[in-house]
């Protein structure tokens, strides 16, 4: 009986385990109420939108877009760098200094961005005035960047190139240029070099321009310092993204190699040859477009150069801040026409929850995750949709926080590209928001 | 503690039980609760002790552990204590849908003793309705213009439970009366969810809390008829049952009244059956559309010495929740007894098998109930 009594125990403490979920047989053996969804397109509800511009200049975006499509823009990228001394100290704690020689140069570009079903895609290398900077417009800079160019490089033929991949070859580039891993290198018979970056989300790639003292001579009259512009070329749509980031290591930059001579001091000793290179700081990057972006409208402009954002203020109605549960909310925006330029210039658009209404200089909220994207596509004039679920959910549970967001091009200011969508102030295309709610189950009754 | 040891037979039956039941895969077998009161107030529990329960529920109002009727308390002579619980598993065949479930349940506890010579009290609980249960609904809705797959589920957890505080006094040396309060009481759990094939759409959970009230009364009497038969008769009525959630009263439904009588008959030293019958008039829970009227039967008897009786039983009657007619139940069931430690305890279990049909469902359980009983 012991025996039997611990069995049976056992049998009921392993029974212990629930499962009462079974399929449902409705409406006969279901519960009376049901989940009861809605879906209601708010057409008023966005109002006293508006855009402001100036918040990232040219200059302080971290890439710049090179492109040519004919009829649509003509952008140019440069970028001018620091001085470089010309005399050296040959040894250690000598004050006697001696001159560089300066044999070649190498300046390099990160492509972050390039339309990839194009050919013939070149980058063409100019010489800029190193009094190149902010002020500097595409009118200014049109003589230097219509002269002959310094160099050409070929993307599309580089890249048809056999790769090499010998570790050696490769981890030495890696080295002297401290880029990312590279998984091999191409090299032109003009010893221009490509090298493809091994990223986790694309394949960007570095390209070096080689040039001799001819091609870039070193200019002691102005100690060094160097501008260079880039243009870009191609079949069809020619437009490159190139980097300008100091944090992200896509800065452009030139690197100059130069020899100098330690004399010897002592009779018996031929005087010994240091060969030596040195890449200058970055002083400024920008890049320059024709025609310029429009001036801003009664409409809600974003992107463009400097970075336009538009304000966007919800007045949310108080059904939607009681007893449902929204379980999407979709931004519908009518675009006032098709973004021109190249389909590799497509470009996002960021909506982020803001922090306080303080109009155009609203801080924005540090809470990433209510924030929404969507993708702008060249040439498309189709409505645009933006999922704001998470911001909106937060709305309807957080009375406090404000309920305005402010949608800007991400990054900003790095491409001529510009949206502009209806505002509020056209009533047959005004941006509305589309909300599908889950109305409170009603528990307890039958 | 010292437990006596039992003859062969006992064993011999016991195994077998065991031996079926971890045999049997779970998912061949179910639990307590139906799908019958999902669409009502909840599935009835059965206000029956193990020793009960094992013959039908027929000796229910002859044992004064089975909190159906009040006035066999009298018969309670120390202080005593009760508790029954069952595991259970359920097949449940859904035009064919079929899908097996399983639970574990303490339905039934008593703590009763003795205040004067012809008066006894008593305490305890039992469930009154079960509001366990999961439902999963797959379907497709119209979003946005768009045929979107979606799958719900309902899932309630908890019971309005039975707290009766009762006594019996001994009005006659055959005649024993009986009354009991009852506060119903208990909650249960619930959630909604809502999912979408489409990630566009987020899930959707809904969580509350409901929590039910409602208070009763019943009257028994027990008349011995003779040394050797005992007939029963009781009577129950209940407030309306309230439903809360959140503090607001969201529904207040009418409860039955109850009606019942049984006879006991002991055939000698080592064998008594006993029979009984109840109505219950769910009909009158106005805001459940198809609540019906129920009455039920019990048949069981008691062999053996009174120290380990084998005990057999066979049940039937209506459920009060289903469409169209009023759903069915049978049951079958058996059980073993045993006293230790010279009486001061006494070990039950049983076994019941159950076969419920309504129009376009049925269900068949197990349940293994375990019942221990101790006189300190």
């Amino acid at each position: 009986m012991r025996r039997l009594v611990w069995l049976v125990l056992l049998v009921v403490v392993g029974a212990c385990t629930e499962n009462a979920t079974s399929p449902g047989v409705c409406p006969n053996f279901c519960p009376g109420d049901t989940i009861a969804i809605r879906d209601t397109i708010l057409t008023t509800i966005i109002d006293r939108d508006s855009s402001f511009r100036g918040y990232v200049p040219s200059y302080g975006a971290e890439a710049m877009t090179a492109a040519d499509v004919p009829g649509v823009v003509d952008s140019r990228a440069f970028f001018t760098t620091d001085t470089v001394l010309r005399r050296v100290s040959p040894t250690v704690g000598d004050t006697t200094t001696v001159p560089i020689n300066v044999d070649s140069s190498r300046v390099r570009f990160i492509i972050g961005r390039r339309p990839k079903n194009t050919t013939n895609l070149q980058l063409r290398l100019y010489r800029l005035p190193v009094t190149a900077d902010s002020t500097s417009d595409f009118a200014s800079l049109d003589p230097d960047f219509t002269a002959t160019p310094v160099a050409t490089l070929n993307v599309t033929d580089l890249l048809a190139l056999p790769a090499i991949t010998d570790t050696q070859v490769v981890r030495r580039w890696d080295s002297i240029w401290g880029t990312q891993s590279i998984d091999s290198i191409r090299m032109d018979a003009a010893g221009h070099v490509l090298q493809m970056h091994i990223n986790p989300s694309d394949t960007t790639l570095a390209v070096y321009f080689k040039l001799d003292t001819l091609q870039a001579p070193f200019s002691v009259a102005d100690s060094g310092r160097s501008a260079w512009g880039v243009r870009v070329a191609a079949d069809s749509f020619a437009s490159v993204i190139l980097g300008a980031s100091n944090q992200g290591g896509t800065m452009p930059l030139i690197r100059w190699f130069y020899h100098y001579t330690i004399p010897d001091t002592v009779s018996a000793t031929p005087d010994s040859v240091v060969i030596a290179n040195r890449v200058p700081s970055a002083r400024f990057h920008n890049f320059v477009f024709n025609p310029p972006t429009p001036p801003l409208d009664s409409n809600l402009a974003v992107g463009g150069v400097p970075s336009a954002r538009a304000l966007l203020r919800v007045a949310l109605p108080a059904f939607l801040h009681d007893s449902i549960d929204v379980v999407r909310a979709t931004l519908v925006l009518v675009p006032v026409n098709a973004v021109p330029g190249a389909p590799s210039d497509s470009f996002q658009v960021l909506a982020r929850v803001i922090a306080a209404d303080l109009g155009a200089k609203s801080p924005l909220s540090q809470n990433s995750g209510l924030s929404a994207t969507t993708t702008i596509h060249i040439g498309s004039a189709d409505t645009v949709r933006i999922e704001l679920t998470a911001m909106v959910r937060a709305w309807s549970l957080d009375t406090t926080l404000v309920t305005a967001f402010i949608m800007g091009q991400s990054p900003e200011a790095t491409s001529y590209t510009e949206m502009r969508f209806y505002s509020s102030r056209a009533p047959a295309f005004r941006p509305t928001l589309h909300v599908t709610y889950v109305k409170r189950f009603r528990f307890g009754e039958l | 503690m010292a437990m006596g040891r039992l003859g062969g037979w006992a064993v011999r039956v016991g195994v077998l039980v065991a031996v079926f039941l971890t045999a049997q895969p779970p998912n061949r077998l179910t639990a307590q609760d139906s799908q019958f009161g999902i669409r009502g107030l909840g599935t009835p529990g059965k206000w029956e002790s193990v020793r009960a329960r094992t013959t039908g529920g027929a000796f229910a109002p002859f044992d004064a552990f089975s909190p159906l009727t009040d006035a066999v308390l009298a018969d309670v002579r120390r202080m005593s204590a009760s508790v029954t619980s069952g595991a259970s598993w359920r097949s449940v065949d859904a035009g064919g849908l079929q899908s097996t479930l399983r639970g574990t349940r303490f339905p039934a506890m008593v703590i009763t003793g003795p205040v004067t010579r012809r008066i006894v009290v008593a305490g305890g609980f039992t469930t009154y309705l079960d509001r366990s249960f999961g439902v999963v609904i797959q379907d497709t809705i119209d979003l946005r213009g768009v045929q979107q797959p979606i799958t719900d589920q309902i899932i309630s957890d908890g019971a309005v439970s039975d707290l009766r505080v009762a006594v019996a006094a001994r009005l006659h040396n055959r005649l024993a009366l009986g009354l009991g309060l009852h506060r119903l009481t208990g909650s249960t759990r619930v959630v909604a969810t809502r999912s979408f094939a489409d990630s566009s759409y987020r899930t959707t959970t809904a969580r509350d809390e409901v929590a039910y009230g409602g208070v009763g009364g019943s009257a028994s009497l027990l008349f011995d008829v003779t040394s050797d038969v005992r007939v029963a008769g009781w009577f129950r009525s209940d407030s309306k049952l309230r439903a809360d959630v959140g503090g607001i009263t969201v529904a207040e439904n009418d409860l039955p009244r109850m009606y019942g009588a049984g006879v006991q008959w002991r055939a000698g030293a080592q064998a008594s059956v006993a029979g009984t019958v109840s109505w219950r008039n769910w009909g009158a829970v106005q805001s459940v559309a198809n609540a019906h009227d129920t009455f039920n039967w019990s048949f069981g008897a008691e062999i053996g010495s009174p120290g380990s009786p084998l005990r057999l039983g066979a049940r039937g009657g209506q459920l009060p929740f289903g469409v169209g007619k009023a759903p069915t139940e049978v049951g079958y069931s058996a059980g073993l007894g045993r006293q230790f430690s010279g009486g001061r305890g006494r070990l039950d279990i049983g076994l019941e098998r159950l076969q419920r049909r309504g129009l376009g469902l049925s269900e068949r359980v197990w349940t293994v109930l375990v019942g221990l009983t101790v006189r300190p």
